[in-house]
């Protein structure tokens, strides 16, 4: 395993390097086309190195746990160092020289992350040549854990979320992203009405709703109600009940999240393999009755 | 109306049967007379927390204390299983004395809560996600017990851990996706990196290093078994150590409310 800790030292080096170089990756530069061009390199890279496995030791090295272990630890540990400091919101520039305030930013985190998912891509591949049967659980928690996070956080930059303040008997078609920009909204929303229901003696509320008619660009029209956790699905977005202002002149205001993310259904195929994956190695346990 | 007054009443008898199954089963003649009283046990206490649950009108996952609750009641559930499933005379004692000790805390230092449950946590998600997340808890906390033993005792339990850390995976697996398949329904996004999800994240990373560790290098045994008791240090940081921490302040959804 010495090689393997050489290599993730090697790449936090480097990620230090570069951090210092070119600063904070830019997350939004990943935006289409580019995370298709990303995945079509990573995926090309990875069968590559597969295919020229015999004829060079490193990519053979890189399917074996050897190799695995110590990245593992490494993301792990970083991932331990994002747990401990602060971190700024997503998008804002770190606040100490290093860059570990943002940390899905920081050149070492996501270099080693990369490693890992590349040596994770590299023993899926390995195991594809063998019987299936016997390595459906294996494949289904590593080559789902390898779908969900390379789609996920390549879709990342590709999410648009936007919010919509709406008044009481109003209907609106503006709406703002996270930098208070403002757009027209691919969806007309007319709220009906706003209601909360409060605990009995408290002032926390129990559940808001809100009874809404939503307009799309393509002329459909669908009444329905938002709450938490109960969001509305129309026409790929997904308008989720975010907050609430009462004002005094205005009357209620309720604002809607919306949100739209074209690479969800790769994701959720990652995470329903890696629950399949994890069912299957607690059915898989072995049960030894002999031992004591 | 059952409260946390009446927690005694109750925990007090389920002690008692699971003490008595422990008993019988270290004795190792008596094994099914051992599994009825811990299943004597495991219902009374059921019994309670049905009852809490339904004089809150809401399940009793949201506070520490009520977490504390389901963890007593898993810690001899899983000894049972494991028991049943393994036949470990030990393992039944160890559990309820750890059970014991989460029964005290709650009972010495009750958190006490209103019934109001934010909007944001009345969803079918959240009685699976925080259940199988106190089980998958209470498995990893055996192994570890198992762990601390085997380093100072010197007595073989690998078997027994390794089995344990794969239960203990695939729940902490089911509970995190579970999770975020909530979040998405909830928020809008499956995963944000907040304090608690940046945790489970290295916790679930740290266990995963074990399976591998243990796959790649079996002979390694002391280093992988003091891996194990840093990576259950990085669970307890997870389950309550980031309600404490400076960086993960007014930041989490997952703050609990005391």
């Amino acid at each position: 395993m010495t090689e393997g800790s050489i290599v993730c030292c090697g790449l936090v080096a480097v990620g230090l390097l570069l951090q210092q170089l070119i600063g904070p990756i830019r997350w939004d530069m990943m935006a289409w086309p580019m995370n298709v061009l990303v995945l079509v390199v990573l995926l090309f890279g990875i069968l590559m190195m597969h295919l020229c496995r015999r004829e060079v030791r490193l990519f053979r090295w890189m399917g074996t746990l050897q190799a695995g272990i110590p990245a593992m630890v490494t993301c792990a540990m970083l991932t331990i160092l994002m747990g401990v400091t602060k971190q700024v919101p997503s998008g804002h520039q770190p606040t100490e020289p290093f860059g570990i305030t943002s940390m899905l930013s920081f050149w070492p985190f996501v270099l080693s992350y990369l490693w890992l998912i590349i040596l994770v891509g590299m023993v899926c591949l390995t195991r594809l040549r063998l019987p299936l049967w016997h390595n459906i659980p294996f494949l289904l928690n590593h080559l789902g854990l390898f779908i969900a996070l390379v789609t996920g956080t390549l879709g990342n930059a590709d999410i648009q979320d936007l919010r919509m303040a709406v008044q009481e008997g109003k209907t609106e078609w503006r709406a703002i992203d996270a930098r208070h920009k403002v757009y027209e909204s691919p969806i007309t929303i007319e709220l009906h009405d706003f209601s909360i229901k409060f605990h009995d003696s408290s002032t926390e509320p129990q559940s808001f709703t809100s009874d809404v008619t939503v307009y799309t660009k393509s002329g459909l029209k669908v009444r329905d109600t938002i709450r938490v956790n109960q969001p509305l699905a129309v026409s790929g977005w997904k308008i989720y009940q975010y907050n609430y202002e009462t004002r005094e002149d205005m009357g209620d205001i309720s604002v809607f999240e919306l949100v739209r993310d074209p690479w969800l259904p790769y994701v959720y195929l990652g995470i329903f393999m890696m629950l399949a994956g994890a069912i299957s190695m607690f059915v898989r346990t072995p049960s030894n009755k002999s031992n004591r | 109306m059952v409260n946390w007054n009446e927690l005694w009443l109750f925990a007090l008898p389920a002690l008692l049967c699971w003490m008595a199954g422990a008993l019988l089963s270290l004795r190792g003649r008596w094994q099914k007379m051992a599994c009825l009283m811990t299943i004597c046990g495991l219902l009374i206490f059921g019994g309670y927390i049905a009852l809490m649950w339904h004089s809150l009108e809401r399940p009793p996952m949201r506070t520490m204390g009520e977490t504390r609750l389901w963890y007593s009641f898993f810690l001899p559930l899983v000894g049972l299983i494991t028991f049943i499933r393994w036949r470990y005379r030990w393992i039944l004692s160890f559990s309820t004395l750890l059970s014991a000790v989460f029964i005290c805390v709650n009972l010495l230092k009750p958190e006490i809560h209103s019934k109001e449950m934010m909007p944001a946590l009345q969803s079918p998600w959240f009685a699976p996600h925080v259940i199988i997340y106190m089980f998958a808890y209470a498995t990893t906390g055996v192994a570890t017990l198992l762990a601390l033993w085997q380093l100072c005792r010197k007595q073989d339990q690998l078997a027994a851990i390794d089995n344990l850390i794969r239960v203990g995976i695939s729940f902490l697996t089911v509970g995190m996706l579970f999770g975020a398949l909530w979040a998405k329904e909830a928020w809008g996004t499956y995963w944000s990196w907040d304090p608690k999800e940046t945790w489970a994240a290295a916790t679930w990373l740290c266990y995963l290093v074990y399976v591998h560790l243990r796959k790649s290098r079996p002979a390694m045994v002391r280093p992988a078994l003091l891996w194990l008791v840093l990576c259950f240090l990085c669970l307890q940081m997870c389950w309550w150590g980031i309600n404490y921490l400076p960086s993960a302040q007014g930041v989490s959804v997952h703050t609990y409310g005391g």
